[in-house]
């Protein structure tokens, strides 16, 4: 057996297992998306597109625009965030460098869900912050947080900080440091530097991170779920009530087939861009 | 083209990184117009100077003055220098006319001069025709050019190089000497040249300060560098140094360790008994053909390689002493076959060509 033969043996277990778990369950997906249901609510095969018809009804126009806004606005938070911690930790880091990414890690050994479970206790009327609030005299009947905007974004900016942060100091931990040296050499302040020079070196891994926060922030369900409420319902929730609650499973079907398909131009349009720019690297 | 003025002076200027002292107490001043080169091995502390002097790090003590003002509270941006750095730091998503305009751009330069002084650049390093390829179309001499054109269409006072042959090979390495050389004669500015290469800084500079663990050992022409090299280390950079051990003598001779007595040009305040080194450099030393003068060892070739147009042989003298010779290939010497290892020769050189070194 050649070298080749046998190495792409190794490939099997991996393409058993992605075929098995994951298309033939988006096969299924993508078959129930056109089926209907009986009385009792059992998702039965049909040939019924009007389902794709419901999930563009204006009904549902607040919830998807809202699901992409939300993601948006939680790849901007990620990257105003994580953008000068990455930048710290690969320029000035020293020794503590390899520490440091570890601690960007860290939370994610603790699961999602929890972590933004506990952000309730967090946010609560009676939670911690208002607690501090109220203690220093700032408020007497407490501050709202739970079911805004604003706290769903914050656990989505939460929850996917450390993807924005990790792509970005890989670029610029790659970043030759000679050249943010030549751009002072040749008369750009620290901020005109950064924009002519770090940015546009580090710009593939800024794709990288937003690519990889707004893909899974698109779909996520649980900061809505535990710190939003129906005004701030994403297009995770309706897909879950729809499984869940509504019992209709063509619908919900229907949600994910079109919500997959939206992200797909993304992720066709990233991966365009960066194997450009490996082949540009590469030349 | 020197004229005199004072481009850069160092003032006492040491620097330290926590427990390491990269630069010691180092006191130079180059003059307006001087191809100036800092040689020394890596860790010498010759790019840490230069990078002083762009303004990348703080001296920890002393003070630096460029065109007559010091320059400590002036950030690298605000600095009438630039830099050729090692790597090029070419940027990746400009092309080469971007790439050189950069400096001017930043300086508010109107654009139509930028064209012109960018267009001029280009061509005086020879490279006009490239000026929309991005960098990673460049081979690596390409490179090298941008890199010079981006820094001198400035027009700085001083022009800072970091080593900026030492990724070519041998003979584009040798082409870009001669170039590098005719370019800073037709700008006239001050160049700033750091080389591990001793080669290269005599063929190029001006003046050389070879430096070892921070600190300078001898600043001066080249010519002086070499055939009067100053103490050991610089004897041993520069070239293959030839050093024997020995005493001085009374008779004006230096005894090596083997009995033999050399005469040498002594110093005038070496006593008898003083430990001192003796240095020929190998292309001064004959072999078999000894003139009348000469001081005259015999000895035993050790190892013989040929160099094409010169062979080099070592010659042990005995106890340990041993001398390099270089015999040039000339009309006279067929040098690929006139040496057996082993064959017992006669060496010899002029008094005067034998340096003694404490």
């Amino acid at each position: 057996m050649s070298e080749r033969r046998f190495a792409s043996l190794t490939l099997l277990p991996g393409a058993a297992w992605l075929v098995l778990l994951f298309l033939v369950p988006l096969g299924i997906t993508l078959a129930i998306s056109f089926g209907v249901t009986d009385e009792l609510g059992n998702a039965l095969y049909a040939w019924h597109p009007e389902n794709y018809d419901r999930v563009f009804d204006p009904l549902f126009a607040p919830v998807l625009l809202r699901s992409v806004g939300y993601a948006a606005a939680t790849v901007a938070l990620c990257l105003l965030i994580g953008y000068p911690v990455a930048y710290y930790i690969a320029r000035f880091g020293g020794r503590y460098k390899y520490l440091l990414v570890a601690l960007v890690v860290l939370p994610f050994l603790v699961n999602y869900l929890i972590r933004v479970y506990a952000w309730t206790a967090i946010l609560s009327d009676e939670g911690l912050v208002n607690g501090v609030l109220e203690d220093l005299g700032l408020t007497s009947d407490g501050v709202r947080f739970l079911n805004t905007p604003w706290a769903v974004i914050g656990g989505l900016t939460y929850g996917y900080l450390a993807f924005m942060i990790l792509p970005i100091y890989a670029a610029l931990d790659r970043m030759n440091p000679s050249l943010i040296e030549a751009g002072k050499d040749l008369y750009a302040t620290g901020w005109q530097t950064f924009r002519h020079v770090t940015w546009p070196a580090t710009f593939q891994g800024v794709l990288a991170g937003s690519v990889l926060v707004f893909l899974p922030a698109v779909g996520d369900f649980v900061s809505a779920q535990l710190l939003g409420g129906p005004d701030t319902y994403m297009v995770g929730n309706l897909i879950q009530q729809q499984f869940f609650d509504a019992n209709n499973f063509p619908f919900g079907a229907a949600l994910t087939t079109v919500l997959m398909a939206f992200l797909l131009i993304f992720m066709v349009f990233y991966l365009r861009s960066a194997g450009r720019a490996a082949a540009e690297a590469r030349a | 083209m020197i004229d005199g003025g004072e481009a850069i002076r160092f003032e006492s200027v040491s620097k330290r990184f926590g427990e390491t002292e990269a630069v010691k107490g180092l006191d130079i001043t180059i003059e307006q117009g001087e191809f100036f080169s800092l040689l020394g091995p890596s860790g010498c502390g010759k790019t840490t100077t230069l990078r002083m002097v762009a303004g990348f790090e703080q001296p920890s003590e002393g003070r630096i003055f460029l065109d007559g003002q010091p320059v400590e509270t002036v950030p690298p941006y605000q600095r009438n220098v630039n830099t050729v750095f090692q790597s090029y730091a070419l940027f990746e998503n400009l092309d080469v006319f971007e790439n050189v305009a950069f400096g001017l751009k930043r300086r508010k330069v109107a654009r139509d001069e930028i064209r012109r002084r960018v267009t001029a650049a280009l061509e005086l390093v020879q490279l006009p025709a490239r000026s929309d390829a991005k960098p990673r179309e460049l081979s690596g001499g390409q490179k090298q050019r941008v890199a010079l054109a981006r820094a001198l269409v400035n027009r700085p006072g001083v022009l800072l190089l970091d080593e900026p042959l030492g990724a070519l090979d041998l003979k584009l390495r040798r082409q870009m000497q001669l170039e590098l050389k005719a370019i800073q004669r037709e700008v006239g500015i001050t160049f700033v040249y750091v080389t591990h290469d001793q080669e290269e800084a005599l063929s190029m500079s001006d003046r050389i300060a070879v430096m070892d663990a921070g600190e300078v050992k001898q600043c001066g022409q080249p010519e002086d560098i070499y055939e009067r090299p100053r103490g050991e280390f610089v004897a041993g950079f520069i070239g293959i140094s030839n050093l024997l051990e020995g005493r001085v003598e009374d008779s004006g001779e230096v005894a090596i360790g083997n009995g033999l007595r050399i005469p040498a040009p002594l110093p005038n305040d070496c006593a008898r008994g003083d430990a001192v080194q003796i240095s020929v450099r190998p292309e001064k030393i004959a072999v078999q053909e000894i003139e009348p003068g000469m001081v005259s060892l015999e000895g035993r070739i050790e190892t013989r390689v040929y160099l094409g147009v010169s062979t080099q042989i070592t010659v042990s003298l005995g106890d340990g002493a041993r001398l390099v010779a270089l015999e040039q290939a000339t009309y006279r010497a067929q040098a690929d076959d006139r040496w057996e290892v082993g064959q017992r020769i006669r060496i010899g050189w002029r008094p005067e060509h034998c340096l003694v070194l404490r």
